[in-house]
């Protein structure tokens, strides 16, 4: 294959082309798809210490089964992704065991810990809502072939994990109506939050003109709004958004972004921020980000030093 | 204990129904076969497949190919 530019490569991604091999790429198409796996697997990967501490508090034998098998698929999730950057020469040994903490990838939201089993149930009508939204989004556009058919498991499987959260919180509607609102009132704002900066501000110019993603963060935020705020309302659960006829959009009823008390996990809303003070906010990693990395890190690092004394 | 990246790759074929072609749906690294066989099993089980395999990468020969030549990653 013949080295390409830049130029020629996103002219023949435009045409549909897809591409198979590192061989085939730029550096710079290849550092943005290593740069989007990443918070991809790290996403998956950190889910598992996240839903399994909230799983350890569930009621009954089958919550946990069901809990389980959905931290086992994440953790096929992670492999894969993993497995796609070692073809891409990437050092997963490095960057799953001996990365800080806050050098983890996965959105600010699993950074804050689920305390219950409700608070799970919600993740999952919530957080694989918005891995779905996300994922789905690569899965019908993304460029790099394996990475594409790859997802056509962890499609089916996220589309299966928000069902688990949407028939919970429709069983639990009616018993446990103050513990669900409590989670939706900052379970919500965190994942409409995850989407990131709005088009206004961050155009993805790179990774839509190389196919990694389709759509905009803005688009992506309506997508998962257009099917989290009906079933909430559904059931009767008040969010902070609401459909607008004229414009045949779901609307935010605060201004985003707006600061959060991460002690209370209260949303300020009438306390505004800038997208800077969230990134600040987001680089310094929340209350969770040591213990869930350690929880992934720790087995290794004995296994290591056991090996050593040897 | 191996590092991760080390291990070979073993690409993963499996059929859903009868008469249905073999499909690759990914791939696992793994230190040998048996492991092969035990994590493409556990990973893909999006389907109850009716025939599943595990091919070393190392296996395959390209005849047209994109790739320049069979190779595990890193190796
Ligand atoms: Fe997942
Ligand atoms: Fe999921």
């Amino acid at each position: 294959m013949a080295p390409v530019t830049d130029e020629q490569l996103v002219e023949r991604i435009q045409q549909g082309h897809i591409i198979e091999s590192p061989e085939e790429m730029t550096d710079d198409y290849r550092r943005t798809l290593i740069h989007i796996l990443t918070v991809s697997a790290d996403t998956e990967m950190i889910s598992a210490p996240s839903y399994y501490t909230a799983a350890r508090n569930v009621p009954s034998m089958n919550n946990l089964i069901s809990a389980l098998a959905i931290i086992q698929d994440e953790l096929s999730h992670a492999h894969i992704g993993y497995r796609i950057l070692q073809d891409l020469g990437v050092d997963t040994e490095a960057l799953i065991y001996d990365r800080p903490p806050t050098q983890f990838k996965h959105p600010y939201a699993f950074d804050v810990p689920l305390r219950s089993w409700i608070e799970l149930i919600v993740a999952n009508a919530f957080y694989d809502r918005a891995g779905f939204v996300l994922l789905g989004d690569v899965y019908r556009n993304c460029s790099y072939g394996p990475w594409r058919r790859a997802l056509a498991k962890v499609d089916k499987e996220e589309n299966f994990h928000l069902r688990h959260g949407e028939n919970g919180m429709r069983r639990l509607s009616a018993t446990h109506r103050d513990e669900i609102q409590r989670a939706i009132d900052w379970m919500f704002p965190i994942t409409v939050e995850w989407f990131g900066l709005p088009d206004h501000l961050k155009t993805h110019t790179k990774q839509i003109a190389y196919r990694l993603k389709g759509s905009t963060n803005d688009q992506l935020r309506q997508t998962w709004l257009r099917t989290a705020v009906p079933l909430c309302e559904s059931l009767g659960f008040r969010v902070p958004a609401h459909y607008d006829r004229a414009s045949d959009t779901y609307v935010l009823d605060y201004p985003l972004p707006v600061d959060f008390d991460e002690e209370e996990r209260r949303w300020l809303m009438d306390r505004p921020i800038t997208w800077d003070d969230v990134l600040t906010r987001w680089k310094r990693r929340g209350p969770g980000n040591a213990m869930f990395v350690e929880m992934l890190q720790r087995g290794r690092r004995q296994m290591r030093s056991l090996l050593a004394v040897h | 204990m191996k590092t991760i990246g080390e291990e070979p790759v073993y690409e993963v074929f499996a059929r859903r129904v009868e008469g249905e072609p073999l499909r690759h749906v990914g791939c696992v690294a793994a230190p040998a076969d048996a492991l092969a066989r035990v994590y493409a099993r556990s990973i893909y089980d999006e389907e109850s497949w009716l025939e599943m395999y595990v091919v070393p990468r190392r296996a395959i020969i390209p005849v047209e190919s994109v790739r320049g030549e069979a190779v595990d990653a890193h190796v």
